[in-house]
């Protein structure tokens, strides 16, 4: 019956996203190698641009086509407002949409407004934008795969909590089951390393249409260990189209002298209507392009005062740039110093992202670094190459020893105290999975609350970081001040996102802490739009549970045979019978049409085999500590209960 | 917690820190979720909060100050900035000269100099490391040899933030040097 349901020739692949601020795709590995999966024009790279119309939203290239006239209704570069508030200074920078004023009370998230003043005129979030990105991508590979089994989504190392949750959100909202989200650097190493199968230390250098990221790994034996990362989150390609189109519009007479200003009130030939914006970024890009090329671009732009020729010098837009790229070396330099390494200490440097196509940015990482770097794959793919890679190992049927991700969070974790400064709790570049405690007191006698205010970032004062979320712990029993103890735990899970808990010691008063999101949606929120984007009734919803747990069911017998077949050696009297049963029961359960009881199978299987797990992972954490891979090793089973034995006493001697 | 347990390592000073890694890194993967991606919950649940651990634990015996800490505590020494003793007379005086001359430094913008004066206290910082070393080796368990070293903490600490700052301050001219092109 389960072979059925889950007939290996439809078996749901997992796939690998790039979700990038200018371009997207979507890449999976296929007979051990990954590849991107192009459209029927044979195209990988879907334009990150979407239209929004009254008959419906388009994507991609259609979506481009209509910038021009329809600039307020077709977003391009949604990344950059992704996790952003709607007071945040980049969100107001040159483009041409309207943003809607999130009202008092409400979540503090941008907001667009298209269709104005017609009869479908509707707000969206950046999370609803690149959710129908994800979902044409989605489209996409299931043209290519039967069905789609899980997806790697990439972002940038330097994209802070706010950012990441977003990113997960608009998954969540496309329908995808995220496995994971990996940092695109890392990702595009993972690529390289696969290719190569070279250990060293190496760079990456990272610099795609909106967001900058370096990061320095150690590639050793499989395993490929981020040593510190760094960055921009809104610095990019496009800042290079801006710096092009404010010198465009100074040569068509925009009327304006502020740079970077957004206004059309001016009469001017070249006033900076939403509608001209677009044309000149549009134009500033295709000159950015030919310049990788040729000395000298120059492109027609329709004023109204008719159509004038704009052009620019290849020297001219290497100056222009040079203050971006002098950005991207301070952060390089930084993230050198936190690895404790020197430039001669790589081995080498890996370019990713199209913004590094730019003959200034290569000659500049290679005079920053000393070395010529490594392009080798394309650097617009070979991030999505490298998720694919990734759900590979965590979804795939390929070899899973063989690769492992050790990854870090990019910016300092703390919480607000005393006078506006930041206690950091968990360090930047600190290895993920990871997880750190704080304790404080109270301020005054007979406090009965306690506010949270975690914030992110690099700066002595909470003002100058990033607010993630405030909470208030309630609840605490009226004590005199500085004896009730709170200790606050910070969790960062392997896709670098944050959980908070916090706990009055003393009493042994654990709440229930509810963390709202400064920026961004609220989970109820994300539910609901996915209710209504997929115009789900009860039916539908059953039916998607049904099948999210039957993939669980099936996923949780393949491993629990596998361990019993391997391992049966650690198998005690009567848990094999007892693990048997509990598998029988979840084959019969996933052959029904119930998701409720197929839940409840799997709670008696995990129950079933949770000891026989435990001494599992105690033997792993054995054979690490004896420095012996599990395939190269014959055991006596003397040695080996002895080993499991002494690491018995280890664990506990922990707790 | 127990780092040095954790990593299935000696308990001592003077750890070889690239044999550690390569335990932390065997560690990972034989923990790290992206090897129990299709595990039932219990064991996603205690394998994570063990490659928790073992990060914590590389994370507290890397940095000299935090692997000292772990050694006085499992010693049964409280340590940690408020109940360790009042640096010397001495050390404080040392140490205002040191942070005029760095005041000074920053504020001529003179790089030359603060590099120099990094130097000094990183010659410090390594004789301190050192005397943890020989003293931890010559303790050897014993709680009231173990006690006499926790001034030296107290100076390393001294040390790490000094360089801290300089560190802080290179940063902060070098972004003002890019700011003034912009």
């Amino acid at each position: 019956m389960l072979l059925e349901i889950f007939d290996p020739k439809a078996r749901p692949r997992p796939v690998g996203i790039d979700l990038g601020t200018t371009n997207s795709l979507v890449a999976f590995v296929k007979n051990e190698r990954p590849v991107a999966i192009e459209d029927c024009n044979g195209a990988a790279l879907l334009p990150s641009v979407v239209a929004y119309a009254e008959n419906g939203v388009v994507v991609g290239d259609g979506a481009k086509v209509r910038a021009a006239d329809h600039p307020r209704d077709t977003i391009v570069s949604a990344k950059r407002f992704m996790g952003r508030g709607a007071d945040d200074a980049e969100t107001r920078r040159m483009g041409p949409y309207e943003f809607v004023t999130p009202a008092a009370g409400e979540a503090n998230v941008v907001k667009f407004r298209v269709g104005a003043g017609t009869g479908w005129e509707r707000t969206i979030t950046p999370v609803e934008v690149s959710a129908e990105i994800l979902r044409a991508l989605v489209r996409l590979a299931e043209d290519e795969l039967s069905s789609i089994g899980g997806a790697v989504i990439t972002v940038p190392a330097y994209f802070d909590d706010a950012q990441r949750q977003a990113t997960k959100d608009a998954g969540r909202l496309a329908g995808l089951d995220v496995l994971r989200l990996i940092n695109e650097p890392t990702a595009a190493a993972l690529a390289y390393g696969l290719d190569k199968r070279k250990n060293g230390t190496f760079a990456v250098y990272d610099l795609g249409g909106g967001t900058f990221d370096v990061t320095i790994l150690v590639l050793e034996d499989g395993v490929f260990q981020v040593k510190s990362t760094g960055g921009d989150s809104a610095l990019g390609g496009d800042d290079m189209d801006r710096a092009i189109a404010e010198e465009v519009f100074t040569q068509i007479g925009d009327g304006e002298s502020a740079q970077g200003a957004v206004r059309s009130t001016s009469g001017a030939p070249g006033a900076r209507t939403p509608a001209l914006i677009r044309v000149v970024l549009d134009a500033s890009r295709a000159m950015k392009h030919a310049l990788t090329e040729a000395d000298h671009a120059e492109a027609q732009i329709p004023t109204k005062g008719g159509d004038k020729t704009v052009h620019i010098e290849r020297s001219r837009f290497d100056a222009l740039i040079a203050p971006l790229l002098d950005r991207t070396g301070l952060a390089c330099r930084r993230a050198l110093k936190d690895a404790g390494l020197t430039k001669d200490q790589l081995d080498g440097v890996i370019l990713v992202g199209g913004a590094t196509r730019v003959p200034a940015v290569r000659a500049f990482v290679a005079k920053s670094f000393g070395k010529e770097p490594l392009a080798d794959i394309d650097p617009d793919q070979v991030v999505a190459l490298g998720a694919a890679v990734q759900a590979d190992l965590l979804a795939g049927d390929g070899p899973k020893d063989d690769f492992l991700l050790l990854d870090v969070l990019p910016l300092s974790l703390g919480i607000e105290v005393g006078g506006g400064v930041v206690d950091k709790i968990l360090p930047r570049n600190t290895t993920i999975p990871a997880a750190a405690r704080a304790s404080y007191t109270t301020q005054e006698d007979k406090q009965t609350g306690f506010e949270i205010h975690v914030v992110q970032g690099e700066r002595e004062m909470v003002a100058d970081n990033r607010s993630l979320a405030r909470f208030t712990l309630r609840g605490i029993p009226p004590m005199a001040a500085g004896m009730a103890k709170l200790e606050v735990t910070f969790r960062v899970n392997a896709d670098g996102m944050l959980d908070v808990d916090a706990l009055e010691t003393t009493t042994g008063v654990h709440q229930q802490v509810l963390v709202k999101p400064s920026y961004g949606l609220d989970d109820e929120t994300v539910e609901k739009m996915l209710m209504d984007a997929l115009d789900y009734g009860e039916d539908d919803l059953r039916l998607r549970r049904l099948a999210e747990n039957r993939v669980e069911a099936h996923r949780l017998l393949t491993a629990t045979g596998k361990a019993v077949a391997n391992d049966g050696a650690l198998l005690i009297a009567g848990e094999r019978e007892s693990i048997t049963v509990a598998m029988r029961g979840l084959e019969e359960a996933a052959s029904e049409e119930n998701p409720a009881k197929i839940h409840a199978a799997i709670e008696v299987l995990d129950a079933a085999s949770k000891e026989f797990a435990g001494r599992r992972m105690n033997r792993a954490i054995a054979r690490a500590i004896e420095g012996r891979r599990v395939d190269d090793v014959e055991i006596t089973t003397k040695k080996e209960r002895e080993s499991s034995r002494s690491v018995g006493s280890t664990a506990h001697g922990t707790r | 917690m127990d780092p040095f347990a954790t990593l299935g390592i000696e308990r001592r000073f003077d750890v070889d820190l690239p044999a550690v890694e390569r335990r932390h890194r065997e560690l990972s993967r034989a923990l790290h979720p992206d090897k129990y991606a299709d595990a039932g919950a219990s064991e996603r649940k205690a394998t994570l909060s063990k490659a928790v651990e073992v990060n914590e634990a590389w994370r507290i015996v890397r940095e000299p100050i935090t692997r000292a800490e772990a050694l006085f505590k499992l010693a049964g020494i409280t340590v940690g900035e408020r109940n360790e003793p009042k640096p010397s007379g001495e050390l404080l005086m040392a140490a205002m000269d040191l942070r005029e001359t760095l005041d000074e430094a920053k504020t001529k913008r003179d790089l030359k100099a603060i590099e120099t004066l990094a130097g000094q206290v990183d010659a410090h910082r390594r004789a301190a490391e050192e005397k943890l070393r020989a003293g931890f080796a010559d303790g050897d368990g014993k709680r009231a040899k173990i006690e006499a070293l926790v001034p030296v903490l107290g100076e390393l600490r001294f040390h790490k933030r000094f360089l801290d700052e300089v560190s802080a301050i290179e940063d902060a001219i070098a972004e003002a040097d890019v700011a003034a092109q912009d």
